[in-house]
């Protein structure tokens, strides 16, 4: 059943990719002036068609399912030189760290809408609520922070079982609307309300692990780090953390559940499952996740604020997911990198992102639904595509 | 209740608003049969197995399940006693593999913990594959081209391969009553018997299981079963042996209407 | 006594903007087993076309308020009567093979769309604008009670509204076509009837609807803002739900019985909690909508659902 016959030539395949994209990313990054980003992105889409005629996607795909060990550490390998490559610029790592933290609550958002096909328009609020309870626990508290962050998640988990009734229900639009009813009222209340900072938001205190704090930075001698290397290597380190979970909860009988819960609801009950615990765990985990993610990037950047966290960004968050590639996680940091950082680089942009990424996904639901990166069939183990 | 019955139904009544689908209905599943549920389109046969399985709750009556009443039920407790089932119109996920749709017929049996799924990944391996075994067999009896192609998306194969998954995968749970709403539609002659004789081989290996044919393919009817049921608006007007119900009255005017 | 007046008036209008948009959310899930999102964004548009005709009839010296009424509503309603058959035709129909998540999320970002383009596009967007006072601004005096004249107007604008589309879906051979749609559309087709031309239809008719009552809104509230149509639009769709989603009279209930909650709310919370910010009553209005929602997901009335097992 296991293949061993790994010729060296898919290994290469994947290491020559990892380095080709990294540099990619490393220019993208880098790049200052709009005509740079623009010739970037004709690039891209030119080396994406030409790899289609020649076949080069299928061979990476395949390259990609028979080694996923390599891959990722490739991917941890590519994400680490960045990072490197970057030590002094606090803005570009700042955007890296949104990127994995968003892309974290993402994976949340995919456990939830792709597997289980619960509809939740509330990501942003509940990333909102990791933030914030970061910041009452962080400043009010002795709870050590690495705690805060697991706390933060549990409390946004704990504050979406309100919402579990209706989301139960069989029709997703009872989902969607009660979970826009309650993204909306969250911002609307913090703002009202002196006690959590109403409009201006809450400071949230720097990231403390074992008494040291990140907010000092890593010295080394003769290196001029930002000190944002730390809460970049720290979010990188989550990320990867909820990738492994996700993942192997989707090649699991959990995942395997979910999918067949969302498929088909009446079949699956008649063998024996469980569709409101299923749903229900989609929900609350998914939620935990947007809420660790949350707590992280309030203290990141220090502050957290309820307009940053409204409807229009919770269907931001729901437009990575989709233009990723419903369902296939390894999709949501390039879709991240699309809507979050090219707004930043493409300065004109900017103003009209939300109006351009909702254009973006009514294109993409219309043409191709399944996204940049289609979701692929479930393989529990490598060594398993039987030739 | 006799011990021989494993299923009594006693005048179970489904009424959706105006119309009665099943009217006072009273049969019984003898214990290891193979009983034909026969009757023209309309009559009731597969809202008999949409109650029996939970999906509908019958407006009055009752079907006992080894003495205890099914009605009132879930379809996941009913599941658990023992009932698995195909669909006249195929269920299957289509963007799932081959593997997923059958692996999931034996879902009460695996093991869901969040720890064991995602922590434990060698004793969650070990399970795994123990299933891909079982599937693997499952499928070299009614499909041996598909065994190679075990994870690939439902959705690419042919209609009789996708009702030849849905069999397997009823059969993953090892039931007790196995209920099979016209598993030969669209096939022809030779894959119907085909088909038949893969769930008699199967059925062979299970101890006692009890099968429930919906079908309209009369000579499928006349070689596998041992007995008949005959429904016709909702009512069992006939019963017996395959040579007895064709030659009942009831049963020619049901399927032909009065003689002129 | 005319303070309760006033209150009873507020939820009147309320409950009148809100049924209007119930009815457009129910007739679309009616005929097409849709939701639309953005139909809350629609009446906004309408509420800004009838603006920017006010504002470009002044400008041509046309300064009749009859006559500006007039052109207003004619507009508003044209235009995003049409509009609503544009999204029928190149995003509702297209997505009506897949899975209807997929609409849900289309006409969600949609509604963004529509939300951010006027945002952005018309001049001064993001901040509200002054809706011009076409209606007489008189009193009628009824024992104890003071009426106002625009008011009793708007209301009996809307009921005429609600009630001619009830007319039209009940009466009419075009709606028992609809009905026929809404039913089984498989079946309307085999029929005879252009499927197309009345999912068309249905969706004008919603959204000029909607569009109606945007300039109504606009008139009662002399403003508008781009930011209107998210709150109405969930608002809408909890009431269309609370009656029963695909169903006319429940849609209208359910629209008066939200705006009920909402100005018992403003009445008493300041009662209840002194000095609170009137935004509050927003929360309130979602907090209604999320409790009724845990309470009875499925509407006072169920939905009509039919699965084939």
């Amino acid at each position: 059943m296991r293949q061993t016959n790994k010729s060296p030539r898919g290994s290469l395949a994947l290491i020559a990719a990892a380095v080709v994209l990294t540099l990619y990313v490393w220019m993208f990054l880098h790049a200052e002036s709009q005509a740079a980003v623009g010739v970037l992105i004709a690039a891209a889409a030119i080396a994406v068609a030409v790899s289609r005629k020649l076949g080069a996607t299928r061979t990476m795909e395949a390259a990609v399912a028979e080694r996923p060990g390599l891959a990722r550490a490739l991917s941890l390998l590519g994400a680490l030189a960045l990072i490197a490559a970057f030590h002094d610029s606090h803005f570009v790592l700042l955007m890296l760290c949104a990127v994995l933290l968003f892309s974290t609550a993402c994976l949340g958002l995919t456990v939830q809408f792709g597997y289980s096909g619960v509809a939740n328009f509330a990501g942003a609020a509940f990333f909102g609520i990791g933030s914030y309870a970061a910041a009452v626990m962080a400043a009010h508290t002795q709870i050590p922070h690495p705690l805060v962050i697991l706390f933060s998640g549990l409390i946004a988990a704990i504050i979406g079982s309100v919402l579990i009734t209706p989301v139960l229900r069989t029709r997703g639009h009872y989902a969607a609307l009660v979970t826009i009813a309650f993204g909306i009222l969250f911002k609307t209340f913090i703002e009202v309300n002196d006690v959590l900072g109403g409009p201006q938001g809450l400071q949230v205190p720097g990231m403390k692990i074992f008494g040291v704090a990140l907010n000092d930075g890593i010295a080394i001698p003769g290196v001029e780090m930002s000190f944002y290397v730390a809460y970049a290597l720290l979010s990188l380190a989550v990320f990867a953390l909820v990738y492994a979970l996700v993942s192997a909860l989707e090649r699991s009988w959990i995942g395997l559940s979910m999918d067949v819960v969302r498929t088909d609801e009446t079949a699956a009950s008649t063998f024996g499952l469980h569709i409101a615990r299923w749903k229900v765990i989609a929900f609350t985990t998914g939620n935990f996740f947007a809420g660790i993610a949350g707590s992280l990037y309030g203290m990141v950047s220090g502050f957290v604020a309820p307009n940053n966290f409204t409807f229009a960004d919770s269907l931001l968050m729901l437009s990575i997911v989709i233009l990723g590639g419903l369902g296939n996680i390894a999709g949501l940091i390039p879709a991240a990198l699309i809507v979050l950082v090219l707004p930043e680089k493409l300065q004109f942009i900017q103003e009209y992102r939300f109006l351009l990424f909702a254009a973006l996904v009514i294109i993409i639901l219309l043409f191709r639904p399944q996204g940049l990166l289609p979701r692929k069939t479930r393989i529990f183990f490598r060594g398993e595509t039987s030739k | 209740m006799s011990p021989m019955n494993l299923i009594e139904v006693e005048n179970l009544t489904m009424r959706f608003g105006g119309l009665t689908a099943l009217d006072a209905l009273n049969m019984s599943v003898r214990q290891g049969e193979i009983l034909g549920l026969l009757g023209p389109n309309g009559s009731g046969k597969t809202t008999f197995f949409n109650v029996l399985t939970g999906l509908y709750r019958a407006s009055s009556g009752s079907i006992r399940l080894d003495g205890a009443d099914v009605i009132g039920k879930t379809p996941q407790e009913i599941y658990r006693s023992g009932v698995a089932r195909t669909f006249q119109r195929s269920r299957l996920s289509l963007s799932l593999t081959v593997f997923d749709n059958i692996v999931i017929g034996d879902y009460q049996h695996m093991q869901h913990g969040l720890l064991f799924n995602l922590l434990r990944r060698k004793a969650f391996r070990a399970e795994y594959e123990q299933y891909v075994e079982k599937v693997r067999d499952l499928l070299k009896i009614f499909s041996p081209p598909l065994v190679s192609r075990l994870f690939e998306p439902v959705e690419t194969f042919t209609m009789i391969d996708r009702r030849r998954i849905e069999v397997c995968r009823a059969l993953m749970s090892q039931p007790r009553l196995l209920l099979l709403d016209e598993p030969s539609a669209g096939m022809t002659h030779d894959e119907t018997d085909e088909l038949m004789q893969d769930i008699l081989q199967v059925r062979d290996r299970m101890n006692k299981l009890s099968v429930v044919l919906i079908e309209h393919e009369m000579n499928v009817i006349e070689r596998v079963t041992e007995r008949c049921v005959v429904l016709n608006y909702g009512r069992k007007i006939a019963e017996g042996s395959y040579a007895e119900i064709t030659a009942d009255a009831n049963v020619q005017t049901a399927y032909l209407g009065e003689a002129v | 006594m005319s303070e309760i007046g006033q209150y009873i008036f507020n939820g009147l209008m309320l409950g009148m903007i809100y049924a209007m948009v119930a009815v457009g959310f129910t007739l679309f899930f009616g005929v097409l087993d849709v939701i639309k999102f953005s139909h809350g964004d629609t009446l906004m548009v309408g509420a800004f076309a009838g603006l920017t005709a006010s504002i470009a009839m002044t400008a041509a010296g046309i300064t009749s308020p009859l006559l500006q009424l007039l052109g207003v509503v004619l507009f508003a309603v044209g235009l995003t009567g049409a509009l609503g058959a544009v999204i029928a035709k190149f995003l509702i129909l297209p997505l009506h093979k897949a899975p209807p998540l997929n609409t849900l999320l289309a006409t969600l970002m949609l509604g963004t769309v529509i939300r951010e383009a006027v945002r952005l596009f018309y001049p001064d967007g993001s901040n509200p604008k002054p809706f011009p006072a076409l209606l007489p601004t008189s009193s009628l005096e009824l024992g104890s009670l003071s009426l106002r004249v625009d008011n009793l107007i708007l209301l009996a604008g809307g009921l005429a509204a609600i009630a001619g589309v009830h007319f039209l879906i009940t009466r009419t051979k075009l709606g028992m076509a609809i009905r026929a749609v809404a039913q089984d559309g498989e079946t309307a087709r085999l029929m005879g009837i252009n499927f197309e031309a009345v999912v068309l239809f249905t969706f004008a008719l919603g959204s000029g609807l909607a569009a109606l009552a945007g300039v109504m809104n606009g008139l009662y509230y002399n403003e508008v803002n781009f930011n209107v149509g998210l709150l109405l639009g969930v608002i809408g769709f909890a009431a269309a739900i609370l009656g029963g989603l695909g169903n006319m009279y429940g849609a209208i209930i359910g629209g008066f019985l939200f705006a009920t909650l909402q100005v018992l709310g403003s009445a008493l919370l300041p009662a209840l909690i002194p000095d609170i910010p009137s935004a509050y009553k927003d929360v309130f209005a979602f907090a209604a909508v999320i409790i009724f929602m845990a309470w009875k997901p499925t509407g006072l009335i169920a939905e009509k659902s039919s699965e084939r097992v």
